[in-house]
């Protein structure tokens, strides 16, 4: 029986499972012996079983930039990124830290700005940032919560250390995949688990209702809450994800023209006639919520839902305007504004992000582009992004002119040669590059689900893990004890 | 229950009893047409009659048009491009389960994504009796399913209305294909040829061995007419579905406001009344065709009751409280 664990190369960042002198790191000790009993032609069974199983559930998210509507399962690999007790402990701390930062942060943009009189930021980088929304301000969120829902996209570098890449304050997705791919891994493969040792993930429905309730509007009673899940639709990429976490709690998913907005309170259209809604988890972007506030040719939001929102009688999560704190920009502000409000060092690191529009970057990215990944200051999905390394000269130059006709536009960041986990091409076990999209649900406090979405590169040539780029995910395994402790 | 939600749930309702039928039409046409054709004979007629029925003519002929050696079976069972053909009704009903994810459980969604997912697997290459075959299995399991593993609240019953209405409608038209299917000579009637055509009919609706239970003699028009429309206890008879749909719509409507759930139920009663009063000798006698087009006319006025009354009614007096 050919050995799918031997002959495996390593890129040039660490890999999670293999040590540089080719041991396994000691998280990944028992899995390992457990995997070694697979060869190629057992792999290949399990993984058809697996896609059949995702396909036949309806695990799709649907492609842009293709056929309308056309619907793909997320490639999913059954080899899991496994992170220690101890790691994941300092992780965990680290997360809290940030968004409770970031939430203050929030405040404080929307509030009396201290934070730039201060000098954490400069003015000319708020107010001018698409992500700033003029009619939030002075808005007081219930219980001081913008972030009710935050992904924080984090890498491990060349160092072995977690860094953030980026802030996901408005509408993360993700989280239905962590909890299906943990489902279809439990199917498919239990006799991969170490016995009662990695940590559940099915908390996170309880957690969130739990949130949603906790920062309805005053005066509601808790028992009568009503919280709804809108979405825009079911032709939108994650409309999956917003109808299972709608089924996860029980609530109900609604669209835009499913409320009505009446003497600034929120009703939904039922059959019974119309019924009160106080908290509205939404998954439609900010511009598309009210038509009479922002964009008017928006179907996909409720006409008079601002004015409910700012009146305090319904709670939208995230709340609006988030947008300024999670952009690429505002993320290299982020560890200062740590320092700022905590008094405390941040304890995940960003990675080093130059910004466009403050002069002295701008000279340093224009000189050293070839060595640097640019990125659109204000997109998703990877789309746009020049890897200065992979580039040739014509595009090199082409990046150049497009940073100088619009500076601000632009964030770049030393290419990262972050880690790999291994995952099989049909024939042998290649090296990966991976990201990890941790969520953490804030509402009377913070909390952190265990592990995360692991979002891995289509080849081994490949930096990009989005699922728009024909990025694959694994499972994330929490270990409860420290092996070897 | 969110009006949309209701109405999506009515409809998918709708399609799945829709792809049944088709499916079993389907079949005992296809069946006939292979007898017909061993017996050297023109099985033409019998497609030509299934198109008619279901008031689908003048697309057909545009589809003929367009593509001339288009058969009406294949049309009718796995064009993309006929918006009511089995095919169609199948993805129809799939993206409206998608919607209601969060109504339905898992199991119901897994057996329409597979429905779906079969449909779209080139169908043509295994034939059409695998795929109408496996239509027919997997609404029954689906119907079954969702009475198994889905909670008893209105969802449920708006669901059952739309698989009565529909079930009234189809039955309604699968009688009806009788009058599409011409004789030779009015001598033909009750003849051979004639009473043939009745079996395709009663096979058509599931009905060939409730009739032989139900009748000792003969297979008639007036009959088959009786069984079909005005039978109280078989499942597929217009009588039946009417009442079925009644009570349905008024558990669906318990706590609607009375004057919102009043044109519809209003429509239901009175048609439930005259299918109760009806004879199926002087049905016949009158014109079979004229009465079942009435009926189709009179459940689409329910449809539009349903809808106007409550799927898509203005909450006026909601927010004048």
């Amino acid at each position: 029986m050919a050995d799918l664990l031997s002959g495996y190369r390593t890129l040039a960042g660490p890999d999670e499972m293999f040590a540089p002198d080719g041991t396994y790191r000691p998280a990944y000790v028992e899995f390992a012996e457990r995997f070694r009993r697979w060869d190629a032609e057992e792999y290949r069974l399990r993984q058809a079983a697996s896609d059949l199983e995702q396909l036949n559930g309806g695990v799709t998210f649907t492609v842009y930039q293709d056929q309308a509507g056309t619907e793909r399962i997320f490639p999913f690999s059954l080899i899991p990124r496994i992170i220690s007790a101890g790691e994941w402990s300092v992780i965990e701390a680290g997360l809290v830290q940030r968004v409770t930062a970031l939430n203050q942060f929030l405040t404080d943009l929307y509030g009396d700005q201290r934070c730039i009189r201060d000098g954490v930021i400069p003015a000319e980088l708020v107010e001018s940032a698409p992500g700033f929304n003029a009619r939030m301000r002075g808005f007081e969120p219930t219980l001081g919560v913008w972030a009710h829902i935050a992904g924080i996209d984090l890498i491990r570098d060349r160092d072995g250390i977690f860094r953030v890449l980026e802030d996901n304050l408005r509408t993360p997705s993700g989280v239905s995949y962590v909890l299906e791919n943990r489902r279809t891994m439990l199917n498919v493969a239990p006799d991969l688990f170490p016995g009662g040792s990695v940590a559940p993930v099915d908390e996170y429905p309880d957690r969130l209702l739990d949130m949603l309730v906790a920062v309805r509007p005053a005066g509601v009673e808790a028992e009568e809450t009503r919280a709804v899940i809108l979405t825009p639709g079911s032709y939108n990429s994650a409309y999956f994800e917003h109808s299972f976490l709608a089924r996860q709690m029980g609530i109900e998913l609604v669209e835009g023209r499913d409320l009505l907005v009446h003497k600034q309170r929120v009703y939904l259209r039922a059959t019974t006639g119309l019924e009160r809604v106080h908290v509205i988890y939404r998954r439609v972007d900010d511009d598309f919520l009210d038509p009479l506030v922002f964009r008017a040719d928006s179907t996909l939001g409720v006409a008079g839902l601002f004015d409910a929102y700012r009146a305090g009688n319904v709670t939208i999560v995230n709340a609006i305007g988030n947008g300024i704190v999670d952009d690429k920009v505002t993320c290299r502000f982020v560890p200062e504004a740590i320092r700022y409000y905590l008094g405390q060092e941040p304890i995940i690191p960003n990675v080093d992000t130059y910004v466009g529009a403050l002069p002295s970057d701008l000279e340093f990215m224009l000189a050293n582009l070839g060595d640097l990944v640019m990125k659109p200051s204000n997109a998703s999905g990877g789309y746009g992004i020049v890897i200065g390394p992979q580039a040739s000269a014509a595009d090199l130059q082409a990046a150049r002119e497009r940073l100088r006709a619009n500076p601000s536009g632009y964030i770049a960041q030393p290419l990262q040669e972050f880690s790999t986990i291994p995952s099989f091409d049909g024939e042998r076990l290649e090296p990966r590059r991976a990201d990890l999209r941790p969520f953490v649900v804030t509402g009377s406090s913070s909390w952190v689900l265990p592990g995360g979405l692991t979002r891995v590169a289509s080849d081994s040539t490949s930096y990009i893990v989005n699922s728009s780029q024909g990025g694959g995910s694994k499972d994330t395994w929490v270990l409860r004890q420290p092996r070897g402790a | 229950m969110l009006s949309r939600v209701a109405e999506n749930l009515y409809w998918l309702g709708r399609y799945l009893e829709r792809a049944e039928n088709v499916a079993r039409m389907a079949e005992v046409n296809y069946n006939a047409s292979v007898e017909q054709r061993a017996a050297g004979g023109d099985d033409s007629q019998l497609w030509t009659a299934l198109v008619g029925a279901l008031d689908a003519e003048e697309e057909y002929a545009e589809a003929v048009a367009a593509t001339p050696d288009l058969s009406p079976g294949e049309w009718l069972i796995f064009s993309e491009s006929n918006p009511n053909s089995l095919r169609s009704t199948v993805t129809l009903a799939r993206s409206l389960a998608r919607e209601l994810r969060e109504h339905i459980s898992r199991e119901v969604f897994e057996e329409i994504n597979l429905l779906y997912l079969s449909a779209t697997r080139a169908p043509h290459t295994a034939g059409m009796r695998p795929f109408t075959a496996s239509v027919k299995r997997t609404v029954a399991a689906i119907v079954g399913l969702f009475d198994n593993t889905v909670l008893l609240n209105e969802g449920r019953e708006w669901l059952r209305c739309g698989l009565f209405i529909e079930r009234a409608d189809m039955t309604s038209r699968i009688v009806d294909a009788k009058y599409f299917i011409l004789l030779p000579s009015p001598a033909d009637v009750g003849g051979t040829l004639d009473t043939y055509q009745w079996m395709g009919i009663l096979r058509s609706a599931s009905a060939l061995e409730a009739f032989r239970k139900r009748y000792r003699g003969a297979i008639t028009g007036g009959r088959v007419a009786e069984l079909l429309m005005l039978d109280e206890d078989f499942p597929r008879s217009l009588r039946f579905c009417v009442s079925t749909l009644t009570r349905h719509f008024e558990r669906a409507t318990e706590a609607t406001p009375r004057q919102q759930a009043l044109p519809a139920a209003r429509e239901l009663a009175l048609l439930d009344l005259d299918l109760g009063a009806a004879d199926a000798e002087e049905v016949v006698e009158a014109g079979l065709h004229e009465f079942l087009g009435e009926f189709e006319a009179r459940l689409a006025r329910v449809h539009d009751a349903i809808k106007e009354g409550i799927f898509r009614a203005v909450p006026t007096a909601a927010l004048a409280r």
